[in-house]
């Protein structure tokens, strides 16, 4: 099962070859309380340690497939479940240092029964999470 | 004397816990052992591999159903007018969001649909598309056995354009297979401090003013009652005294009981979501409902 909180603990995590970090991934649960199709989902602002990652560059990974936002935004066939994580892919050469981190996600999920100019709804969460493997 | 009610229990109550603290059926078992007879869900929620569940779920969902002795009430649904970024639902294309979940919610037993429509306004008035897409399920519906009840949530009270069109709609098709559904957060008449997993700040307060209570008085209940088909017992705070923080039930029961209301009352948690809250929240207003149910009938308030 999924942990309570919105960012999880497992899958923070270095992607790309050893030696060669391409960027880190955090795992989240839907920050929603139903399912929905992808392109209800407008991306995710990163910052850990105090460095910003924009919304507009951050990939989403889920099951076997990696979305870019453009890609994401047009996604109306695949769903993310209640029941399934996601994960944010955030590009950053080198990866993160192992060790613990200050993480913050604001997740922007559309809902098109709040009112057009507030239909994109920010849903901020934090913690500290831990990378274990350089 | 007016009929008794049904209890029940929607999952959204149990959102957060759910998929992390709580599986299907340790819901079924939290829902049951409070003595409801009805489950309500989050269609795309509950229902695994939502539009398209394996056989294998629905051998489970009707085990379930089976051994807790629990009925299926109402299943939320969404149409997503808002599609993507760049454009709505077409009518076609929000006739069929509709249609595949009537027939969803049909085949897991549901009696009542409650969908979700796009709104175009801060008093939730819908897109107009809706009368469009939904007069052309109304037969289907009706075959299905299912009642499409959209809800009448706050910041909209009862007596708004919203519920009137709602209105004019059912008299002008004569359909039996829609009505309202009320979600009991209209008649909250003190401030929240929680909504969801935050505890609300100023800031949030200033931009979502019916954090506050929108007042319904509950007397308007008896004005639509004839179309009220669902009720969402929407509520965020009962203390161990059980007395509810926000939700001024003693009048509100007093008026749905004398409509002659006989159907769910279906728990709707929406407080702090710290892990396990919500199990005995919602256990402490099933107490509290039928300890008002109980008295009204013996005369003790009117």
């Amino acid at each position: 099962m999924l942990e309570h909180q919105l960012i999880q603990s497992t899958g923070f995590r270095n992607f790309g070859p050893v030696g060669a970090r391409e960027g880190f991934a955090i795992r989240i649960r839907i920050p929603n309380y139903h399912g929905t199709r992808l392109s209800q989902l407008d991306g995710f602002d990163v910052t850990v340690d105090g460095v910003y990652y924009d919304h507009e560059i951050n990939r989403f990974g889920i099951r076997d497939e990696v979305y870019t936002m453009a890609e994401m935004r047009e996604e109306t066939t695949a769903r993310w479940g209640l029941a399934e994580w996601g994960e944010i892919l955030v590009d950053k050469p080198g990866g993160l240092e192992p060790g613990v981190h200050k993480i913050e996600v604001l997740a922007r999920i559309r809902y098109s029964y709040f009112p057009p100019d507030v239909h994109i709804f920010p849903m901020h969460a934090e913690r500290y999470g831990t990378i274990c493997i350089a | 004397m007016p009929g008794s009610f049904k209890y029940g229990v929607s999952t959204y109550s149990y959102v957060d816990d759910y998929g992390s603290v709580m599986t299907l059926e340790d819901a079924f078992d939290h829902i049951a052992d409070t003595g409801a007879t009805g489950i309500e869900i989050l269609g795309e929620g509950q229902i695994e591999g939502f539009p398209n569940p394996s056989s294998q779920f629905l051998d489970r969902w009707f085990g379930l159903l089976d051994k807790y002795k629990l009925e299926p009430t109402n299943m939320c649904s969404w149409v997503d007018m808002r599609i993507t970024l760049q454009r709505n639902l077409t009518i076609e294309e929000g006739a069929a969001e509709l249609e595949r979940d009537l027939r969803l919610a049909h085949q897991l037993g549901f009696k009542f649909l409650r969908p979700k429509f796009g709104v175009l306004s801060h008093d939730l008035m819908p897109e107009p598309q809706w009368e469009a897409y939904t007069e052309r399920n109304l037969e289907l519906a009706h075959e299905l056995g299912v009642v499409i009840c959209p809800e009448i949530h706050a910041p909209t009270p009862i007596k708004h354009e919203v519920v009137d069109g709602y209105i004019n709609f059912i008299e002008r098709t004569g359909t039996k297979n829609f009505g309202l559904m009320i979600d009991t957060g209209i008649f909250q008449d003190r401030p929240l401090t929680h909504w969801g997993s935050h505890q609300i700040n100023e800031e949030a307060r200033k931009h979502m003013e019916f954090l506050n209570g929108i007042k319904v008085p509950p007397e308007h209940f008896l004005d639509v009652a004839q179309y009220v088909v669902f009720i969402q017992a929407k509520f965020h705070d009962i203390d161990e005294n059980l007395e509810d923080q926000n939700i001024p039930w003693k009048p509100v029961i007093s008026a749905i009981k004398r409509s002659g209301y006989s159907g769910y009352l279906s728990s709707e948690y929406e407080g702090w979501r710290a892990p396990w809250r919500s199990i005995d929240q919602v256990r402490r207003q099933h107490a509290l409902l039928r300890k008002l149910e109980r008295e009204f009938d013996e005369g003790k308030f009117a």
